[in-house]
């Protein structure tokens, strides 16, 4: 007996460091080496064309407001997608819960799921472009008389295209997620019961429905506005060249001929992480169950 | 009131349309040849592109071919290491800062996060063939494994295998009889997860395949440039089709069961 409970520490321990060697390896040390990486060379202590410690880099990269420009521009394009996201999403999961819970809309509502981002911006490109399906239609029904007539719905200055690209990637996850938190926190018997007391439906959906869904999923808001905020595909296939996304900027730096742009794309990938690190740290410590994806 | 229902109806009506135009559009796109404007329809139908797939020299099906590979080698490994390290994160009394520093690579935007990285792995030649790929999507599919077991391990299970223990059996034993049961719809459904985040990953494997290693979605991206769109389509349906099978498989086998 004790040399099987002897034999169990030392497996147990033997297991332990071999998780916290999977964790070193494969979460924290990517971090830190890459964090590290890009910090060294957009202060020019590495790199080919670096001569040493330097803050010029830094100081070209906020001579233009491209950077900025970029944060706000993603932050726009992921608040614009995400509230239309929840608003339909909530609507659907008010009046419409029976429905998605089962029977055919409980499979259709996993289709988009099934789309990867660059399948999903293809897909509005052929769609909504000037050439596209929606163009031919309105062609054929009379609306628009020659190509050049459709608007432009994609690599448009209002970003229709990608918004509509990024809600059809998020609407199902919202409409699963308020479907699912309809039924488990009973807000069909909350609503019953503020009726039985006189309360109108509207009065039953504002004051007790959307509150409850909202609190509940607010951190699951924040960490989809986090993960849109560096999306990349949708973007860079239907977006235009100027203002760009952060993702699509930091890549044209980083990725394109000019040497002299790269410690730029490093220092534009330092301020993304700080920022996205800060916001998961404020969600995670407001977020109680920060436990569940 | 029966005006109100019919345009409930609708809605839903328009919200069923908009989830499967894109895939019965990509499919009829991937059938088709000649669509010059203004036609709905392309002038020529065929199954040309499909046997393009098949039986020609055209690499669409050796693509599927690599994405499958990284997709189930990221699956497989990122759930089996996902969920051992779970387990130590859980019962560390560092859980919710382990926790934090799990979820900062699985939040960072893959593409830029991969160009960070590029370095490292140009240093250990793992930049363009497919082990680099599967590493880099690893540093990605597993953090979301060790956050999604993470809540599986409550006091609940902890109590199970003590009770194993206290009888006599090994923690082998209460692993195999009691943790495993238990766990078993939860790791096929991170299995699928993990599947899906590699095979959609288009950015990351851009980076490090550095167009050596063509996936899918790398493909998509080609054909898309080349504005070669019946092949794009084509790439697409194939795209579509695995998660479309994994997610009617989830839908009617594990969330059923789990219920």
């Amino acid at each position: 007996m004790g040399l099987n409970t002897k034999y169990a520490i030392f497996n147990t321990s033997k297991i332990n460091i071999i998780s916290f060697l999977l964790l070193l390896v494969f979460a924290i040390l990517p971090l830190i080496l890459g964090f590290g990486f890009a910090v060294s060379y957009s202060f020019g202590l590495i790199g080919v064309l670096n001569k040493g410690f330097t803050l010029e880099n830094w100081s070209a990269l906020f001579e233009n407001n491209d950077v900025i420009v970029s944060f706000l521009y993603s932050g726009w394009l992921a608040i614009a997608s995400l509230t239309l996201s929840v608003v339909m999403a909530m609507a659907i999961a008010i009046f419409f819960h029976k429905k998605f819970s089962k029977g055919i809309y409980s499979y259709l509502v996993y289709m988009p799921l099934a789309f990867p981002s660059i399948v999903a911006a293809f897909f509005f490109a052929q769609f909504l472009g000037n050439a596209g399906i929606l163009s031919r239609i309105c062609y054929q029904l009379g609306i628009i008389d020659h190509i050049q007539s459709f608007p432009n719905l994609i690599n448009d200055r209002f970003s229709f295209g990608i918004i509509i690209a990024q809600l059809f990637l998020s609407l199902p996850f919202f409409i699963l997620l308020y479907t699912g938190l309809y039924q488990t926190e009973r807000i069909d018997d909350y609503t019953q019961l503020a009726n039985s007391l006189g309360a109108k439906n509207k009065q039953s959906i504002f004051r007790i429905s959307i509150p409850i869904l909202l609190k509940k999923s607010f951190p699951n808001i924040v960490m989809y506005f986090i993960f849109k905020i560096g999306t990349y595909e949708v973007p860079l296939l239907l977006g235009r060249s100027s203002p760009e996304t952060i993702s699509v900027l930091a890549v044209r730096k980083l990725q394109k001929f000019n040497l002299y742009d790269i410690p730029q794309g490093y220092a534009i990938a330092v301020i993304y992480t700080i920022f996205i690190i800060s916001l998961l740290m404020i969600v995670l410590k407001i977020n109680k169950n920060e436990y569940d994806i | 009131m029966s005006t109100t229902f019919k345009k409930r109806n609708i809605f839903l009506w328009l919200l069923a349309v908009a989830f499967l135009t894109p895939i019965i559009i990509l499919f009829f796109l991937s059938f088709s040849k000649n669509w010059r404007f203004p036609a709905i329809l392309p002038e020529q139908f065929t199954t040309e592109n499909w046997s393009y797939l098949f039986f020609s020299s055209g690499n669409i099906g050796q693509s599927f071919i690599v994405s499958l590979t990284i997709a189930l080698s990221v699956a497989c490994f990122a759930t089996l290491l996902g969920f051992i390290t779970s387990k130590y994160i859980a019962y560390h009394k560092y859980r919710k800062k382990l926790l934090l520093l799990t979820y900062f690579p699985f939040a960072l935007s893959p593409v830029i996060f991969a160009l960070c990285l590029k370095f490292y792995f140009i240093k250990m030649s793992l930049i363009g063939n497919v082990q680099g790929i599967i590493l880099a999507q690893l540093m990605i599919a597993f953090p979301y494994s060790v956050i999604f077991f993470t809540g599986f391990w409550s006091q609940r299970i902890k109590q199970f295998e003590d009770l194993v223990a206290t009888l006599g059996g090994t923690t082998a034993y209460a692993f195999r009889k009691i943790v495993m049961p238990i766990a078993k719809s939860l790791i096929m459904i991170c299995f699928f997860q993990c599947f899906l985040i590699s095979w959609f990953e288009f950015g990351l494997t851009s980076v490090i395949g550095y167009g050596k290693v063509e996936t899918l979605t790398i493909k998509v991206f080609q054909f898309v440039t080349e504005a070669n769109i019946f092949y794009a389509a084509l790439s697409c349906c194939l795209l579509i089709l695995p998660p479309v099978i994994l997610l009617w498989f989830n839908k009617k086998f594990i969330v059923q069961t789990s219920k």
